[in-house]
């Protein structure tokens, strides 16, 4: 159980999913452990969060366990899909731990918001990866089949067809060295008011240094702190979250860095729901 | 109660099932992989036939759920009075009144199809 998440499904705001979709990582692998990874680091964080005056055990968390993939990766975001709409039909967020950053199309679907934010190191504008249109690769490019927008924040790599799609109006890129501006001009200018979100943070935005379990490492990103502005900044107008591409091949870190930004998540949506 | 038993397993999209004491249509069925010891889990969406509440429901495949038995019938209108019409059934020559669906125009003698279950009535076409 991810610790704190304590509330019966029925009652709960906030559900999380674990979905330890492994099928299409390209590098290293290891995103199966991912959701027990983030679960086993977050045991040390205090229940009580200062800046929001609140308690995490008081914010309504239930922790559905994890929807196990199995080898046909279509079917299985299908089926997560439907797992997480459930959560949604019930007026709560559903809040999935991955898993490779394949499942964050699953969470697209069952929230159906306006615009999609992803914190992330590469595009995941590919059409496909190797003949597979649902490889990890190509999720952003996915998921803008159902969203009208998506944000890349944090993005240093990709190919030149991705690019070329990220040129498009429907596409804006953050590089990792103007995050800072933008989430200041986000949230002076109200980028995202008015529209509704979804968050994905693809644990890989992080620097290497900070976030080194996880599958395909790019270096020149994100220092925490950043990642923490970013979600504290989207949060608010976001309908879903996920943090994904966690795996086992650290001390933990990156695993504590994933349930640290989804514990932020959680206290800052519940104080903007509670002004 | 104009109902039947069925397993999980032999729903399928486009049919009824009953969730939360209301009848509803499936629009989603999937299942997940089963554990090495457990049978498969089943998710269902419906949304409901005369409320048009969306639902979900979790469920082995093999757990027995109540399906509504809706019936079909045959109706006329007989007159339009702003968004009901008076309908009168071709088998009963029993009269009522229903609400028109929003996407529906209807006259005086046009012939129409409409579900019943325990006293609610939805015209369909």
């Amino acid at each position: 159980m991810f610790p704190g998440a304590t509330t019966d499904r029925e009652a709960a705001s906030y559900v999380v999913v674990g979905a330890p979709l492994d099928a299409t990582t390209t590098f290293q692998p290891g995103t199966r452990f991912g959701p027990d990874r983030v679960r086993q680091f977050s045991e040390s964080y205090d229940d009580y969060d200062h800046r929001t005056a609140s308690r995490f055990t008081d914010l309504s968390v239930h922790d559905a366990g994890d929807v196990h993939p199995w080898d046909d990766v279509s079917a299985y975001l299908d089926h997560l899909a439907a797992e997480l709409r459930s959560v949604v039909l019930d007026d709560a967020v559903p809040a999935t731990i991955g898993g490779e950053h394949t499942v964050t199309y699953a969470g697209v679907e069952a929230v159906d918001p306006d615009v999609l934010v992803v914190l992330d190191a590469h595009l995941d504008l590919r059409d496909d990866y190797a003949g597979n249109d649902w490889n990890h690769a190509c999720v952003t490019r996915r998921a803008l089949d159902t969203v009208d927008h998506a944000y890349v924040v944090g993005a240093r790599t990709g190919s030149p067809a991705e690019w070329e799609r990220a040129e498009a109006d429907d596409v804006t890129v953050v590089p990792p060295e103007d995050v800072g501006e933008w989430i200041r001009s986000m949230q002076a200018d109200g980028v995202l008011d008015g529209d509704s979100a979804y968050l994905s943070v693809d644990i890989d935005a992080a620097d290497p240094g900070y976030a080194p379990g996880t599958g395909t490492m790019e270096p020149f990103g994100l220092s925490p702190r950043e990642l923490r502005d970013a979600v504290r900044a989207v949060a608010p107008h976001a309908g879903g979250v996920d943090v994904v591409e966690v795996n086992d091949r650290d001390d933990g870190q990156t695993a504590a860095l994933a349930g640290k930004l989804l514990r932020e998540f959680v206290f800052t949506h519940a104080a903007t729901r509670r002004d | 109660m104009p109902r039947e038993q069925k397993q999980v397993r032999e729903l399928q999209e486009g049919s009824y099932v009953m969730m939360e004491e209301s009848p509803c249509k499936i629009n989603h069925y999937s299942t997940a992989k089963p554990g090495k010891h457990g049978s498969a889990k089943a998710r269902i969406e419906g949304k409901g036939v005369f409320d048009d509440k969306k639902r979900s429901l979790s469920q082995p495949v093999d757990a027995k759920v109540w399906v509504p038995i809706i019936e079909r019938k045959q109706g006329q209108v007989v007159s339009v009075s702003g968004d009901d019409a008076q309908v009168m059934d071709l088998d009963t020559y029993e009269t009522f009144t229903m609400r028109i669906p929003e996407d529906e125009s209807l006259a005086s003698d046009d012939e129409i199809e409409y579900l019943e279950y325990e006293g609610q009535r939805k015209i369909v076409g």
